[in-house]
């Protein structure tokens, strides 16, 4: 197989957290009974009109800025047209000359060979439109159902320039995304439930050639793993064909995850012609500068402040980066340093033992069974020496179990630390008197034994003291006898 | 006295009055409807139970002193209106049993009068048409001669107010369907401003071009209906924020010294002489009680078919193709598959003239050809407008025909479907300028068929073509319908 | 217009024609065609923004979900089953 450069541009589509639907007042949360979130507007019934949602348009521009797009002030909606049962007007209100966003950028971090790359990938756009449906098929009797519950969900989709050179750059790019939008607030980016998905352009060139080839759509992807694999095995099939002479055909494809192959889609083939042309329904979109300035001001600290704040912080590079490139783990993060003003501390704790805990599955990061202020009041325990360092990891492992406070739970177990300075020195005379020949050796001059007291009192005053009291108030009473 | 023929105003009267009550008035428009829409056929379904459960509910109201301007009012309304409950099958097999699950903000408003709801009138099928015969169901026919055509796409509504089987009626309005049908049945109709009416539940035709608006028996009849319908709703995007006046308010003002211009393309050689000349005499009237007669032009009326035809079947296109058979309509028994069970119910279901339309549509929009049709098209629509403006900066409102012809024989120009097109030529620049206008009869032909005049105002002002059409009403020797 | 782009347009429609209704609607429609034409010979461009209507980010909808319709006003016009439209199987 000779060597191409792969030319990959990517089409997502993300959800947008809104309360209601994009053109209508359903609900616009996940799932729900069948067709038990339509009314006559999404679900296509004559004589109905869309409504636009201020929130939808609002976060469409919030991703604009995250993506560093340009904004266009004077917006138009369009209509696609096309049949497919899980579109029930036949057509999608879409936008396509003029879109909320334009001409943005976003920078990817990736590795290849374990060499760190940075890059580049242009966005060429950003539009707002609505969801479709979802088709249930019915192998037993033959038919398919169609839910219409999703019709109207807003969806933004962001379209790259063709500067995406392979699967990892691809996968950086879309996890970039996800995370931007998740930063934003706009998206929740679960891909495993659709909220964010996937569409790869993808041609190959030969490094001589001047003109892109032919290229393949691979539609729906809903996964990180799955755009990396499908592109991958685009690139072989078309290199393939390449170099048996053969010829690319333009065409949309699906990405079989079981088999890791792309196949033809024959029956979206039927008409390419969308026709599109101004949504009627729906007067245009303006902004003044106040309102566009409002929206950024929306905007919350993005991930590359959150970075420069952490390092600022005095977190290394390598534990603010894991940190930030989980918003939910950094927004944990922020409640405990919040809770706890040592953030060095925290991040130990939270990247050696938290992270190892989630990483063993023993606890999820989106369900944690305690609260970023217990957690951080556990790491403050150890650092003022009320438990333990070693018994923190005990009384951690029980809060993962179960949850609780950390104190309570330390408690509990014994293991909390009081200094009580009474009980120790009733505890170091209780075990002077019963160790009387040893206290005579010691002060027959033999200081080995002092290892032996310390000892038998660090036993006896287990979880009440630290041993740097009880050695303090050993030695004072040693030398007071 | 036929209390059929009375005026919405003279009944509302009456029925405060308790001279008559809602029910005496129901039953007798039913009746009438019984005795006379079997030849006539401006109804596809006449809810007769419900109309008495209405008129019955209207009249506990106007007893206890609260009645509307619309309580216990018998209207019809046009079959493309969504009634919840009722049929509305927008005159197509297609949507032979489609029963809406809600109403229509027209027909809320109107149910929040308390009116009472007679049947659903015959149309063109889904509003494509200027004849009332490419109905599915009823082929509605003139109660000046049966033997010729009501107009369209309006025609029910048209043919049972001038008939006197109801009140008054809603029609819908794309490129003169309801003016038209006003004028060729002898009534007066009404297309407000776009965004005047909400169109939330109108079916829709051509999105930028439809509007909902009342048929009636003269201008301040209108007026009432147009009071109550319209207003900015929540529902349609397109909708007006702005105050709804009280549309009776210029009645009976004096139109001295209004300017009203005459745009010479409207009385150029298309024109039926008969016609020319009925409009021409309207004109003199007006200049007679002091109105000024302004001379004007308008360059781009030769184009103003082939923009409108490009612009509402593109709309239309794309407006049909949620008709699969599927979620409502007709459904086909054959196919398969999805792809051949919705060509095929959308075959079975729709007629001749929609699926011309649907075709002239898609060629349009269809790439290669965009540019060429439905992009000049929207130029046109601008070029339009601006000429409009330019006109309104001299003049208060303007006079033309409604229609090159009166009423034409139900078999003449229908199997011609370009010729017909070139008859819309007076009534669809309104629509494409999202002007107000309002048709009322201006004389008689030979044959005894009316003439209707049309008289366009400017955005927003259809109170002062209200007021001139009214004055002109007052003096006009009216000719019922002897039917 | 000739007859393959009758075709062409009917399978966007979604129509279907037999052949001698296909012969009647290319012919009915070449003649419409020639109405429509006499635009071609004016030469203006449309401005979308000269059709502005001024509509603001602040005039648009407030997000509010407000309750949906039962689902059998939703399917009462449908061919249905489990709550859902029916359609022939599609295969992708």
């Amino acid at each position: 197989m000779s060597a191409y450069i792969p030319v990959i541009g990517l089409e997502i589509h993300a959800e947008l957290l809104t309360k209601s639907k994009v053109f209508c007042t359903c609900s616009a949360e996940f799932g729900g009974d069948k067709n038990t979130r339509c009314c006559p507007v999404c679900s296509g019934m004559p004589g109905t009109l869309p409504i636009i949602n201020q929130t939808a348009v609002e976060y469409a521009v919030k991703a604009g800025f995250a993506l560093g797009c340009d904004i266009n002030k004077f917006s138009v909606f369009d209509r696609k047209n096309y049949f497919y049962p899980d579109l029930p007007k036949a057509y999608q209100i879409s936008q396509l000359n003029l879109p909320l966003c334009i001409n943005g950028l976003v920078p990817i971090e990736y590795e290849v060979n374990g060499e760190k790359k940075t890059k580049n990938i242009r966005i060429n756009r950003i539009h707002l439109e609505e969801d479709a449906g979802k088709l249930i098929h019915d192998d037993l009797n033959g038919v398919s159902l169609a839910d219409y519950n999703r019709c109207g969900i807003p969806l933004i989709e962001i379209v790259t320039e063709p500067d995406i050179g392979s699967a990892d750059e691809a996968k950086a790019f879309v996890e970039k995304i996800a995370l931007l939008l998740q930063y934003a607030g706009v998206c929740d980016c679960k891909m495993e439930q659709g909220s964010l998905r996937c569409d790869v352009n993808i041609s190959i060139m030969k490094p001589t050639d001047t003109e892109f080839g032919t290229r393949a759509e691979i539609k729906n992807l809903n996964s990180i793993k799955a755009i990396g694999r499908a592109i991958d095995f685009e690139i072989y099939r078309q290199s393939k064909l390449l170099d048996m002479g053969k010829r690319v055909v333009q065409e949309t494809r699906r990405f079989d995850d079981n088999r890791g192959e792309t196949k033809s889609m024959r029956s979206k083939e039927d008409a390419h012609d969308y026709r599109y042309f101004p949504e009627p329904d729906i007067l245009q979109v303006n902004f003044t500068d106040e309102d566009l300035d409002a929206i950024r001001a929306k905007l919350p600290e993005m991930p590359y402040k959150r970075l420069e704040r952490y390092l600022a912080d005095g977190l290394n590079e390598n534990d603010a980066k894991i940190i930030v490139n989980q918003k939910v783990l950094s927004d944990f993060f922020d409640s405990a340093v919040k809770a706890y003003a040592n953030p060095k501390s925290v991040c130990n704790f939270l990247i050696g033992e938290m992270m190892r805990r989630i990483n063993l599955g023993e606890v999820s990061l989106e369900n944690l069974p305690f609260t970023a202020e217990q957690f951080a009041k556990l790491v403050e325990m150890a650092d003022t020496d009320k438990v333990s360092k070693n018994d923190a990891k005990d009384v951690f492992r029980t809060m993962c179990e179960k949850g609780g406070d950390p104190e309570e739970i330390a408690k509990a177990a014994g293991l909390l630390i009081t200094n009580d300075t009474g009980k120790v020195i009733e505890v170091i005379d209780e075990v002077l008197a019963a160790n009387d020949k040893a206290v005579a050796q010691y002060k027959g001059g033999d200081q080995k034994v002092f290892g032996f007291l310390m000892g038998q009192c660090t036993k006896a005053l287990k979880g009440v003291c630290t041993p740097k009291v009880i050695k303090e108030e050993l030695e004072k009473k040693l030398k007071s006898l | 006295m036929d209390i059929t023929a009375l005026k919405i105003r003279d009944m509302r009267n009456m029925l405060d009055k308790k001279e008559i009550s809602a029910a005496e008035l129901t039953d007798a428009y039913l009746k009438r409807i019984t005795e006379i829409d079997g030849k006539l056929e401006s109804f596809i379904t006449v809810t007769a139970d419900e109309a008495k459960a209405d008129a019955a509910k209207a009249q506990e109201i106007i007893d206890r002193g609260e009645a509307s301007a619309l309580t216990g009012i018998p209207l019809a309304i046009k079959d493309n209106i969504c009634t919840d409950g009722v049929k509305t099958t927008c005159a197509s097999k297609m949507l032979e049993d489609f029963v809406p699950p809600y109403n229509a903000t027209a027909m809320e408003k109107l149910n929040s009068n308390n009116i009472v709801m007679l049947g659903k009138a015959s149309m063109d099928e889904f509003a494509m048409g200027g004849s009332t015969q490419t109905s599915a169901f009823k082929k509605t026919k003139n109660p000046y001669d049966l033997n010729r055509v009501p107009g369209g796409s309006s025609g029910g509504s048209a043919a049972a107010v001038s008939a006197s089987l109801c009140a008054a009626a809603l029609g819908s309005d794309t490129g003169g369907s309801i003016r038209q049908p006003a004028s060729f049945c002898g009534v007066t109709g009404l297309k407000p401003t776009y965004g005047r009416v909400s169109r939330y539940g109108l079916v829709a035709f051509a999105s930028s071009l439809d509007q909902i608006g009342p048929i009636a028996k003269d201008a301040h009849d209108c007026a009432i209906i147009l009071n109550e319908i319209s207003g900015y709703d929540y529902h349609d995007g397109t909708s007006a924020k702005r105050d709804v006046p009280d549309f009776t308010a210029k009645i009976g003002q004096s139109i001295a010294g209004m300017k009203i211009a005459l745009p010479k393309e409207f009385y150029a050689d298309g024109i039926d002489d008969e016609v020319r000349n009925a409009v021409t005499e309207a004109a003199k009237w007006y200049e007679k009680q002091g109105a000024v007669l302004v001379d004007c032009s308008m360059p781009s009326l030769k184009y103003a078919v082939a923009a409108y035809y490009l612009i509402a079947s593109a709309e239309a296109s794309s407006n049909l193709s949620r008709y699969d058979g599927i979620k409502y309509g007709h459904r086909s028994e054959f196919g398969d598959s999805y792809n051949d069970l919705i060509c095929n119910s959308r075959s079975e279901g729709f007629g001749d003239e929609v699926k011309r339309r649907i075709l002239l549509g898609n060629y349009a929009l269809s790439s290669g050809y965009y540019d060429a049709y439905y992009g000049k098209a929207m130029a046109l629509k601008q070029k339009i407008r601006e000429e409009y403006a330019s006109i309104f900066e001299n003049c208060d409102i303007i006079l033309t025909p409604t229609a090159p012809t009166v009423a034409y024989g139900v078999n003449e120009n229908i199997s011609d479907p370009a010729k017909m097109y070139q008859a819309d030529i007076c009534t669809v620049t309104v629509n494409i300028a999202s002007l107000p206008g309002i048709s009322t009869p201006c004389g008689y032909d030979k044959n005894g068929m009316p003439i209707g005049m049309s008289i366009i105002g400017k955005h927003w002002d259809e109170a002062t073509i209200i007021q001139a059409a009214d004055a002109y009403e007052k003096q006009f020797e009216y000719v019922p319908a002897k039917i | 217009m000739d007859l393959e782009m009758v075709k062409y347009l009917s399978k966007l429609g979604k129509l279907n024609f037999t052949d001698e209704e296909l012969e009647k609607v290319a012919g009915d429609m070449t003649s419409i065609i020639e109405i429509m034409d006499t635009i071609k010979e004016i030469d203006i461009t449309y401005d979308p923004l000269k059709d502005n209507h001024n509509v603001y980010l602040n005039g648009l909808r407030e997000d509010k979900a407000m309750e949906s319709f039962p689902t059998e006003k939703i399917l009462q016009n449908a061919v249905k089953s489990e709550n859902c439209f029916v359609v022939p199987k599609v295969v992708e």
